[in-house]
C-alpha cells in the first residue's frame, strides 16, 4: 500500500533528526500521538502535533508517560495507528506498559531519542545506554524489534519503517536513536506518497463469529479488527487462550493449556531473518569487524580510515535492527575474524551479545564511552590496531581504555602523550 | 459485583447508547467473567491505567463510548482521573469501591475511613495494615468535581434502580462521569472487621440519599450514614470538541475536524 499524499510533506529540507522522525510518523499513516515531552525528543512530538490536525491526526500531551503508552495501546486496539516519543526516564516509565502492549499483540512504535546516564542524566546530550532495557525492560518473555537509525535521513526512513513492522509483527517496535542523531540537522529528503510503501493493518475479514482475536496466521501473527466493531472481544494481559479469555482458571484445576508466550517469543525469533536489516562494508578479506550502531557507527567510519591507513583490514557491520540481534551474523563473522571492535555509548551492552554470539572464536573488544559526547575516533583506531595484533585468545570481553577513561580514572591528562 | 453488572447492562438497555459501541475498560482488581456475556468490547489493562487506556480508543475512535471500570483510580489511576476530569474527557468512570484490594489479601484502599472507636468496622486490618490505618480517605465524588467532571453520583450495590438510572443518565452526558459504588469485598474483609450482617445489606441499610448534595459533604466517615445520590450534573464541552472549535478557529480550512472525515483508514 502507498502513503496517503495528504500524509506526505514531499520536499528536499534541512531539518533535524527529531523533526524528521515526526514527519516520517504521519508518513507512514500514524493517527495518534499521545505524548509527554522530554528533552532530547521533544522536538518530534512538536513537529507531529503542528503537522497533525491538517491531515487528521490527533496529538495529545498527556499527564505522564504511563498514560502516554497506556493511551497509544488504546489507540491501536481503536484501529489507528499509533506512536509514542521519548527518552531515558519516560521511557523507564513505560516499561510496564510495553509488556501489555507486546500481550495484547497492539502495534505501536516508541521513538526514544536516547540521553546520557542514568535517572536524569545528561538531558541535553548523547548516549545509547537504553538498549538492554528496550529488550528486557518489561517483565516477563516477550521480543521486540528495535532500529537504530545514524542521521535525520534515516529517522525519516525509520520510522515509516517502524510502523511497518508493528502492523507486520504487531509487536512493539523502538526507534532507538540518540541525541546526537535526533539533533542533528542535515539534507532530508521527503519522497512523493507513491513512493513510500507503507503496511496496512492485518484486518480480519472472515464470518464475524469465528473470529479468534489470538488464532495466529502462518508467520505466527494473529489478524485483528477494531475496537467497537462488534467482535464482543475480550482483550487481557493475562495469560491468555486464542479467543482471549484468560486461562488462569483452566491451569488452576490442572489443565494442560498452550501458553501464548511461546508465540509473543517465535513470531519475532522465527521471522528474524526477513526483520533484520544490516550494512557490511568491506567485509572480504577482514581481520578485524568494527560492529557499531547509531552514531557510533558514524563516527567509527573515521576510526576505521585511520586503520587502514595503517595497512589494517578492518570490516564494518552496521546493525541498522539491533533486537533482534544477527546472532547468525555474528557467529557466521566470528569464524572467519581475528577479532570484533564493538564501539558504543555505554559500559557494554551490545558487546556481550557479540561476545555470546562468537562462541569465543574471536576476540571482542568494547570501546566505551560513558555518554555525553561521542567518541574520539582514534580510540576506536587504536583498539583495531590492538585487535589486530593481539595473537592470545582472551577469554571475556576486552575493554579497550579510552582517552577520557585514562582521562578521568587516572587522574591527569595524558591526551597528548 | 454481580449486581454492578446488571445495573450496568440495564443501564446500557435505558439510555441511548448502541451495544457495540460500548467498550469496557477495567484494571487488574476488576476481571468479571459475566462481561463476557454483555456484548460489549472488554479490555484489561495494566494497573491504574483504565482511564489512560480509554483515551486513546476514544481519540482513535470518537464513535466509541467507553466505561472504565476501576479499583486503582485514587492511587495509581489517580493522575489520570484528575486530568481527565480536567480535558472533560468523554468516559463514564464507575469505581467500585469496597475499601481495600480484593485480591492482595485486604490491603487497604486509599478510600478508607481514619480510626475512631466507632469506626472500627471500616478499617482495613488486613494487608499492609495490621494496625488500622491512620490516613485522612479520598472523597471520591469530590475529587471528581473539583477535577471537573460533569456527572458525579454514588450508590451502593443495592441500589440496583438508582444505579441504573444513574448509569443511563451518565452515559447519555458527553463528558467525564464518575460514579462510585460501595460493593462489599471479600469474606475475611467481613471477618477481620466483625461486620455480622452482610457487607451487602449493611451498606445500604447505613447509607442515607441525598441527590444535588454538594460533593464537599458526601465524605464517608465511621460516624455518620454514607450520603449516596446523583450530585453533580452539568454540562460541558467534551474534549474532541474543544480541540476541534480551537483547532478549526486557528487553521481554518486546512484543519481536518476530528470524528468527522478523519481517517480510519
Amino acid at each position: 500500500m502507498k502513503a496517503n499524499p495528504r500524509d506526505v510533506n514531499s520536499g528536499t529540507y534541512y531539518m533535524d533528526g527529531d523533526v524528521a522522525s515526526g514527519y516520517g510518523a504521519l508518513a507512514a499513516g500514524c493517527r495518534f500521538i499521545g505524548g509527554y515531552p522530554i528533552t532530547p525528543s521533544t522536538e518530534a512530538a512538536e513537529t507531529f502535533a503542528r503537522i497533525a490536525p491538517k491531515a487528521g491526526a490527533v496529538f495529545i500531551q498527556m499527564e505522564d508517560e504511563l498514560a502516554s503508552i497506556a493511551a497509544i495501546l488504546g489507540a491501536s486496539w481503536s484501529g489507528v495507528k499509533t506512536m509514542t516519543i521519548t527518552s531515558g526516564p519516560g521511557y523507564s516509565l513505560m516499561m510496564e506498559a510495553i509488556g501489555l502492549g507486546a500481550m495484547i499483540e497492539a502495534p505501536f512504535v516508541i521513538l526514544n531519542i536516547q540521553r546520557g546516564g542514568p535517572s536524569t542524566g545528561v538531558p541535553t546530550k548523547t548516549g545509547q545506554a537504553d538498549m538492554m532495557q528496550s529488550r528486557w525492560g518489561s517483565h516477563g518473555d516477550y521480543e521486540v524489534i528495535a532500529l537504530s537509525p545514524d542521521s535525520p535521513q534515516e529517522l525519516f526512513d525509520y520510522t515509516i519503517k517502524a510502523f511497518n513492522l508493528a502492523e507486520k509483527y504487531r509487536c512493539p517496535v523502538m526507534i532507538m536513536a540518540d541525541e546526537c542523531v535526533g539533533h542533528m540537522s542535515e539534507k532530508v529528503v521527503i519522497p512523493p506518497a507513491e513512493e513510500i510503501e507503507i503496511e496496512p493493518r492485518r484486518l480480519y475479514d472472515g464470518p464475524k463469529e469465528k473470529y479468534l482475536p489470538f488464532k495466529p496466521d502462518q508467520d505466527l501473527v494473529p489478524k485483528m479488527v477494531k475496537a467497537g466493531d462488534g467482535y464482543n472481544l475480550y482483550i487481557t494481559g493475562l495469560v491468555h487462550d486464542e479467543k482471549g479469555y484468560p486461562i488462569k482458571n483452566q491451569l488452576e484445576k490442572g489443565k494442560r493449556q498452550k501458553l501464548p508466550t511461546r508465540r509473543l517469543v517465535d513470531k519475532i525469533r522465527l521471522n528474524a531473518d526477513k526483520i533484520i536489516e544490516l550494512t557490511e562494508e568491506g567485509m572480504d578479506d577482514a581481520e578485524v569487524v568494527v560492529v557499531s550502531y547509531g552514531i557510533s557507527y558514524r563516527v567509527a567510519v573515521r576510526g576505521i580510515e585511520k586503520a587502514r591507513g595503517k595497512g589494517i583490514k578492518v570490516g564494518h557491520l552496521r546493525l541498522i535492527t539491533v533486537w533482534p540481534f544477527p546472532d547468525k551474523k555474528i557467529n557466521e563473522l566470528a569464524s572467519k575474524v581475528k577479532a570484533f571492535v564493538v564501539p558504543e555509548i555505554n559500559y557494554g551492552q551490545i558487546v556481550f551479545e557479540v561476545e555470546r554470539c562468537s562462541h569465543g572464536q574471536a576476540n571482542v573488544v568494547l570501546v566505551p564511552h560513558g555518554g555525553a559526547g561521542v567518541h574520539n575516533p582514534d580510540d576506536i583506531a587504536e583498539a583495531i590496531e590492538y585487535a589486530a595484533k593481539e595473537k592470545k585468545k582472551i577469554r571475556k570481553v576486552i575493554e579497550w581504555k579510552t582517552r577520557l577513561e585514562k582521562f578521568v580514572f587516572e587522574g591527569g591528562c595524558k591526551l597528548n602523550k | 459485583m454481580n449486581p454492578i453488572i446488571t445495573a450496568f447492562a440495564n443501564g446500557i438497555k435505558k439510555s441511548g447508547v448502541e451495544l457495540s459501541n460500548i467498550v469496557v475498560v477495567s484494571d487488574i482488581p476488576f476481571e468479571p467473567e459475566i462481561i463476557k456475556d454483555l456484548g460489549v468490547d472488554f479490555f484489561h489493562v495494566t494497573r491504574g491505567r483504565a482511564i489512560a487506556f480509554g483515551t486513546g480508543l476514544k481519540l482513535g475512535n470518537p464513535d466509541l463510548k467507553i466505561v472504565a471500570f476501576i479499583g486503582d483510580l485514587m492511587t495509581l489511576g489517580g493522575n489520570h482521573l484528575v486530568h481527565s476530569g480536567r480535558r472533560n474527557m468523554e468516559m463514564l468512570v464507575i469505581c467500585v469501591n469496597n475499601f481495600i484490594y480484593k485480591e492482595i489479601a485486604g490491603t487497604t484502599a486509599p478510600s478508607v475511613s481514619s480510626p475512631s472507636e466507632t469506626g472500627k468496622k471500616f478499617h482495613g486490618t488486613g494487608g499492609f495494615s495490621a494496625f488500622s490505618t491512620f490516613e485522612k480517605p479520598f472523597n471520591a465524588p469530590h475529587l471528581a468535581n473539583s477535577c471537573g467532571a460533569v456527572f458525579t453520583a454514588r450508590w451502593t450495590a443495592m441500589h440496583t434502580n438508582e444505579l441504573t438510572n444513574s448509569i443511563a443518565n451518565a452515559l447519555d452526558k458527553r463528558g467525564f462521569s464518575v460514579i462510585e459504588v460501595l460493593s462489599p469485598g471479600p469474606n475475611f474483609y467481613k471477618d477481620i472487621n466483625q461486620i455480622n450482617s452482610e457487607l451487602l445489606d449493611f451498606y445500604y441499610k447505613n447509607s442515607i440519599t441525598k441527590n444535588n448534595e454538594d460533593t464537599r459533604n458526601v465524605e464517608i466517615t465511621p460516624e455518620e450514614k454514607i450520603i449516596t445520590g446523583d450530585f453533580t450534573d452539568k454540562e460541558k464541552s467534551p474534549f474532541i470538541d474543544t480541540y476541534n472549535a480551537q483547532l478549526g478557529k486557528i487553521l481554518g480550512d486546512k484543519f481536518i475536524p476530528h470524528g468527522g472525515q478523519s481517517g480510519r483508514d
